[in-house]
């Protein structure tokens, strides 16, 4: 029988409650929901919710909203819930472009601030410092700027090579539209068309894939990308013709002062597109070349050792080791890039903050319209998140 | 005489290569004296310039871009530009509605700020040449915009006692012995106090008595004060949601990670939404108090997210030794973790503190503030300075750009001087 030691702690029955650790911190947290608890109560009391509700958003919206790829909306019959969900496809797109030209100039001028020539890595500095320390709200407003100043008016506007123009208005380009085609085919056949090139791409892919294992296996040279690229090309050709070429490119002509036909790039969706990308590209950019510093310069001279030339050592070698560790920070630029979409409201972009803002300025609702914004946002986020996740998973996976 | 070797002097003799130092010694007959500095230029040139055909046609291309952005700066700024939309509308862009009779509580402010920041680098670095080079052309370009315009010679005496204090404290605290001692812990007490306190004092300066109000405060002051009172009210904000997320007990976790994640959520501009249109409910108060309320609860959930990092970054060691030696939870915080995480939460956060500085300018697209910005698209909205928008814009941009670089490379200072980053 061993001698119990003077000081050991009383059994836990004979502490006083006050000092027992679980009695504390159920104290701690009764204590801290109860001023959490008086908080909320006078938020809640203080908003004055009598007629907190959603209703308002099924009532006509009597505005108009800017939207090239939406037209048979006309703000007059069609609901504000209506009116915020093209203002919400207007953001989608602003974010889904910023983010792919973003990337681009990331990369780009990543890689060009570790050039071995002085000049080119200046220069890409240069870009860095710029734009990562001006506000991205000057620059957009400054692309508007010079896009109204010095962009013609559309009485004069300008021509490029007969099948574009540029106006204050903003730029006309050629797009393709379904036609009828040789066999009259209604509209929605286009989508027979589109299934088809999926169908054909799902293919290209699956002989460059068996392709590339035969490479590995054998060694001989099978030139995936080629054939893939070919069978993809002559399916389109073959199937686009088959079917009676159901789409045909419509140009833009000016009539009076309003363009027609083909597809314009507006100036407030350039200015917000283009601040959006120099803005996010230079802290991309700084990405990348942190996570090609970051890795051992050991590849670098395994990659020359072996004989690659430099383009080859960058996309094969650099580049996807550097991959696994950029993705995590540029996923936070494109949550970034989703949240600074919302400047559209400076160069009024008809954006999804700016058609609820319009909202709340006819309908009030503040509260409930912020409510909305937020999910939304939140559920960009999500979705940008999401993709990102899957890509990562992709990249991380090591092949063996 | 002469047959005999002379013989060393102590210094002469070469020291031992320390260890993990490699020193290559090369016999008399292979060392070669330096080259000519025309030489060495010359091979400079050729090895980053021009090493190969195609690094020579990058160097071209490179170098025409370089050219034309050089020269289409050049013509816009000396040619094309008309300038005068801002030095007609100086005293608008710089304080706005601010009263011009009590122009002297902004100079006293900009004069106190000054010799702090002046003392604060004096106490933990050291100004370079670059640095001087920085103040000289910044001063240059702001006596340059106030000579210009019909300006009282009187705001650039003002502006030159405020260079002055800048210098007077920074060299006043540069000499001051940087070894570790009772003294120099004062310093640092005293400056880092002062730092923490100018805030308050400006705002008391600038309030305080007289026919001031908070609505008055405009213009680039605006800027001044909402990105401190974003910054400082961030950190003070995200020190206890970082704790309470990485706390054990559940609710206060839970409400903390709920505050951060909504927060972050939305878009600053959501947020200076609600500070228009809900807030006014809930807190009231003059507009601009709420918009800095906004900032502050902002910038507080991304700090509490930097501050959280550092919190999983620290060793469990540290937590474990803590305890070991038996102190306290408040102590264990207050002396062992909080340290050693803000130090890490350095770089993220004064990244932020860039950020909120850039986003200030948001202030006056949805709320019906203007700070320079807003202040910018008023000039421009006179009559005679209707085509000059780009000017406008092109100046303001600068101005935020100059004291946007200024903190990254104060920033790069203060992670040098902690050894950060550096293992």
């Amino acid at each position: 029988m061993s001698q119990q030691p003077s000081t050991s702690l009383p059994p836990p029955d004979l502490v006083p409650l006050i000092y027992q650790r679980g009695f504390r911190r159920l104290l701690q947290q009764g204590a801290y929901v109860g001023v959490t608890a008086l908080l909320a109560w006078y938020v809640y009391d203080a908003l004055n919710l009598r007629d907190f509700g959603f209703g308002f958003l099924d009532d006509p919206a009597a505005f108009k909203v800017a939207n090239q790829w939406i037209t048979d909306i006309d703000g007059v019959t069609n609901n504000r819930i209506t009116m915020y969900l093209v203002g919400v496809w207007s953001s989608i797109r602003v974010i889904f472009v910023a983010i792919l030209l973003s990337t681009l100039v990331g990369v780009v001028v990543g890689v060009a601030r570790l050039s071995s020539n002085w000049l080119v890595a200046r220069l890409a500095m240069l870009y860095v410092e710029v734009f990562r320390n001006t506000p991205l709200l000057m620059q957009v407003v400054l692309v508007y700027a010079i896009f109204l100043v010095g962009a013609p008016i559309i009485q004069d506007v300008a021509v490029i090579g007969d099948f574009a123009f540029i106006s204050n208005r903003g730029l006309a380009i050629p797009w393709p539209v379904p036609d009828a085609g040789w066999w009259g085919v209604p509209d929605w056949f286009v989508g027979v068309w589109v299934a088809l090139l999926i169908a054909i791409a799902a293919a290209a892919m699956a002989v460059r894939r068996q392709r590339q294992n035969i490479e590995r296996d054998t060694g001989q040279p099978q030139f995936a990308n080629r054939w893939a690229f070919g069978i993809f090309a002559v399916g389109a050709l073959v199937s686009f013709i088959a079917l009676g070429l159901p789409v045909s490119i419509d140009r833009p002509i000016v009539e009076g002062t309003r363009y027609l036909e083909g597809i314009v790039i507006r100036p407030e969706f350039a200015a917000l597109t283009i601040g959006l990308t120099l803005y996010t590209g230079a802290f991309n950019a700084e990405i990348v070349r942190g996570s090609i510093q970051a890795l051992p310069r050991g590849q670098t001279e395994a990659a020359n050792a072996v004989g690659l030339s430099a383009y080859q050592r960058m996309t094969l070698i650099i580049l996807p080791q550097a991959l696994r560790q950029m993705i995590p920070s540029i996923t936070n630029q494109y949550l970034n890039v989703n949240k600074n979409s919302s400047l559209a409201y400076a160069v009024l972009y008809d954006d999804l903050f700016r058609v609820a803002g319009i909202i709340q300025n006819k309908a009030g609702h503040a509260l409930e319209m912020f409510f909305v914004i937020i999910v939304t946002y939140m559920l960009i986020s999500f979705l940008i998140s999401v993709v990102m996740n899957f890509i990562n998973a992709r990249v991380t996976r090591v092949g063996v | 005489m002469s047959d005999q070797p002379p013989i060393p002097r102590p210094e002469q003799i070469p020291l031992p290569p320390a260890p993990g130092q490699r020193r290559i010694v090369l016999p008399p007959h292979r060392q070669r004296s330096r080259r000519p500095r025309s030489v060495r230029i010359r091979e400079w040139v050729r090895k980053n310039l021009f090493p190969s055909r195609n690094g020579t046609l990058l160097t071209l291309v490179a170098g025409a871009i370089l050219a034309g952005i050089l020269v289409g700066v050049a013509y816009f700024v000396f040619v094309s530009a008309n300038w005068e939309v801002i030095t007609h509308n100086r005293w608008l862009l710089f304080a706005g509605g601010f009263p011009q009779g009590e122009a002297w509580r902004l100079w006293v402010s900009i004069a106190i700020v000054f010799t702090l920041i002046g003392t604060a680098y004096g106490t933990w670095s050291s100004m370079g040449r670059r640095d001087h080079l920085f103040v000289a052309l910044v001063g240059a370009f702001v006596i340059f915009l106030m000579a210009h315009g019909g300006a009282a010679a009187w705001s650039t005496i003002y502006f030159l006692i405020a260079v002055a204090c800048l210098y007077g404290g920074y060299l006043f605290t540069v000499r001051l012995p940087r070894e570790t001692s009772t003294l120099r812990t004062w310093q640092q007490r005293i400056v880092g106090g002062l730092l923490a306190l100018s805030l308050p004092i400006v705002l008391v300066i600038l309030l305080f008595g007289g026919e001031v109000g908070p609505r008055h405060i405009d213009g680039f002051v605006l800027n001044l004060i909402l990105a401190p009172v974003g910054i400082v009210g961030g950190i003070v904000l995200g020190i206890p949601l970082a704790m309470g997320r990485a706390s054990s007990m559940k609710t206060i976790s839970w409400t903390c990670t709920a505050y951060i994640e909504i927060v972050r959520g939305a878009p600053l501009l959501g947020w200076l939404f609600v500070a228009l249109f809900i807030l006014d409910d809930i807190i009231g108060g003059d507009l601009i108090i709420r918009a800095m309320v906004v900032m502050a609860v902002f910038t507080g959930a991304y700090m509490a997210e930097y501050i959280r990092g550092a919190l999983q970054a620290l060793p469990r060691g540290q937590y474990e030794a803590a305890q070991a030696v038996g102190l306290t939870q408040t102590q264990r915080t207050r002396l062992i973790i909080m340290p050693q995480a803000l130090r890490i939460s350095i770089p993220p956060m004064v990244g932020q503190a860039i950020s909120i500085w850039k986003d200030t300018t948001l202030v006056s697209v949805i709320l019906p503030l203007r700070e320079l910005k807003g202040n910018a698209d008023s000039a421009i909205a006179q009559f005679e300075f209707t085509p000059d928008r780009i000017e406008a814009y092109v100046f303001v941009s600068v101005i935020f750009w100059i004291v946007a670089f200024m903190m990254s490379r104060i920033s790069q200072r203060v992670e040098r001087a902690q050894g950060i980053g550096e293992r």
